[in-house]
């Protein structure tokens, strides 16, 4: 089994409604975006915009120079970082050939107001999502989900309740999420007929995110 | 086609962007210990091939006090160390700075009762076992003192992501210039220790220095055409916004002056002492420059294709 997204960019609509999701389900600080969306101005002047996440490289440039082990891959391919053994030497925001890591500096956790209480919404987070200042975050593909999901017999890509928060609340479902192993999985068929492509192959990190562009347009 | 500002929040990532984790606010911290890592390893070893206790003693402690302090101060979570130190990690079977961390570390302990040893072998127990275990204590420090002179050149080169760094030749610059640093601040210590041989020590320094330059010629020849994003790195210290560090601190104060100065002294037969403090100065600015110019000029490629004109 390996967790994998495809994302069909001509679907994308840019409402950054996966930026938004990601940011309520794990409670982000206001300095820190797991998905981003890439504005990229073509030759022939036109925009176009990628949406972006961590890849779950299945060989990890950030796996394999971490210096304590923080970052780990997980049997199902998932990479994610132990909050609690990171030591924030920031070797896997360099070494990361997609630059999708983040480290968490106190000037990017300032809250939502800074000077100000924290929001209800600040307050429930540091309860229930507390993210480390001084350590490396990343999108995690809502580890917490899948395995919650899966614990009550649920299907991650097809349930909503297994299923990574950007995927359910992409509005046009150009992010669809499942097993790259299953020949017979959506995301498998998707990549297969529509000539999915991955960034940058040429590092041999084997990204689990792969894309494919049907007929797009600009802006 | 003007960009919306809603749209080009992260633009950054379609241009080669350059690291700054390691050389920019904090990162300063890194630069640091980088400088001394290449100072304190390159003057053990050079004592050690001079045989000189107190040059022994001058590069541990610049390993000990003024490296590793910096490295581990720059971490997000100092107080973590330990986390990096076999037995509590596993990750020196794939990291460098992993490895990195415990060479120093063990470094540090060898050469700490190799200098112990050492000095009662000199000066208490002349002639007796005392300078069995120095020598078998040399070897294993010399080594170490290698082996942490080297592994930031592996930490930077086994970054596919910055191809200026993706080079082999990079550990091999970092070492060499570790090592010409050492004959440099050698000469320092020649100038209140007598038993230091100038002469020995200046015409390794002659060697080194045209080995050095030999070496930042080829990586830099070579970058312009691995990529277009090292190629790019390449022309920011060739002609763009890091050109005068690296054609003034580099080349001219790191490699040019110390030569011009070394080869006088052959001619003359002697280097008068304020020519010697003039070479260690420049040197020490070169040694400086070489670091921050490798960590600044580290480009990230783009994640998309980047537009011709962009």
């Amino acid at each position: 089994m390996r967790w994998g997204m495809v994302v069909d960019l001509g679907k994308c609509m840019r409402c950054h409604g996966c930026v938004v999701a990601c940011r309520v389900e794990h409670f982000l600080p206001l300095g820190m975006t797991w998905p981003r969306l890439i504005a990229w101005e073509k030759p022939v002047e036109e925009l176009t915009t990628f949406p972006v996440r961590c890849n779950h490289c299945q060989e990890a440039p950030c796996v394999k120079v971490c210096i304590t082990g923080a970052s780990q891959q997980r049997e199902d391919g998932i990479v994610w970082v132990d909050q609690d053994k990171c030591v924030g030497c920031r070797y896997c925001l360099i070494a990361c050939p997609y630059q999708n890591r983040t480290f968490l500096s106190k000037d990017k956790d300032t809250g939502y107001f800074p000077g100000y209480e924290l929001t209800e919404f600040e307050k429930a987070g540091k309860r229930s999502y507390p993210h480390t200042v001084g350590t490396t975050e990343k999108c995690n593909f809502c580890m917490e989900r899948i395995d919650d999901g899966i614990s009550k017999g649920l299907s991650p890509g097809i349930d909503r309740d297994a299923t990574p928060a950007c995927v359910n609340a992409c509005p046009s479902r150009a992010l669809i999420f499942g097993d790259l192993d299953d020949p017979e999985s959506e995301i498998k068929r998707l990549i297969n007929s529509n000539m999915g492509f991955q960034l940058h192959p040429e590092y041999d990190t084997d990204p689990s995110t792969y894309y494919f562009d049907k007929g797009r347009k600009g802006v | 086609m003007a960009l919306r500002q809603w749209m080009v929040t992260h633009e950054w990532m379609v241009k080669p962007t350059p690291q700054t984790e390691w050389i920019e606010r904090r990162g300063i911290l890194v630069w640091i210990a980088e400088v001394f890592t290449s100072l304190g390893a390159g003057l053990y070893l050079v004592s050690l091939y001079f045989n000189n206790w107190w040059g022994m003693l001058a590069g541990y402690l610049i390993i000990m006090c003024l490296k590793l302090p910096p490295h581990i101060l720059y971490f997000g979570k100092p107080l973590r160390f330990w986390r990096t130190l076999i037995p509590f990690t596993d990750s020196w079977k794939t990291s460098w700075f992993t490895r990195g961390i415990n060479f120093t570390v063990y470094f540090g302990t060898i050469v700490f009762f190799q200098l112990v040893i050492g000095y009662l072998a000199i000066n208490v127990y002349p002639g007796t076992a005392w300078e069995t275990w120095d020598i078998v204590l040399k070897v294993f420090g010399g080594i170490f003192a290698f082996l942490v002179g080297i592994y930031s050149g592996f930490i930077m080169s086994y970054c596919r992501s910055v191809p200026f760094w993706n080079t082999a030749m990079l550990p091999l610059i970092l070492i060499i210039a570790g090592v010409t640093d050492g004959l440099a601040l050698m000469l320092a210590i020649g100038l209140v220790d007598t038993s230091v041989d100038i002469a020995a020590v200046e015409f390794g320094s002659r060697i080194l220095l045209i080995v050095n330059i030999i070496f930042i010629a080829a990586y830099v020849w070579n970058a312009t055409y691995i990529s277009k994003t090292a190629k790019y790195s390449a022309m920011l210290l060739l002609k763009g916004k890091l050109a005068p560090v690296f054609w003034i601190g580099v080349i001219t104060c790191g490699i040019i002056s110390p030569l011009v100065i070394s080869v006088s002294s052959y001619f003359s037969g002697d280097a008068s002492t304020p020519l010697l403090i003039t070479a260690i100065g420049f040197h020490t600015i070169g040694a400086i420059a070489l670091k921050y110019i490798l960590l600044k000029a580290g480009i990230h490629n783009p994640i998309l294709p980047v537009k011709t004109s962009s």
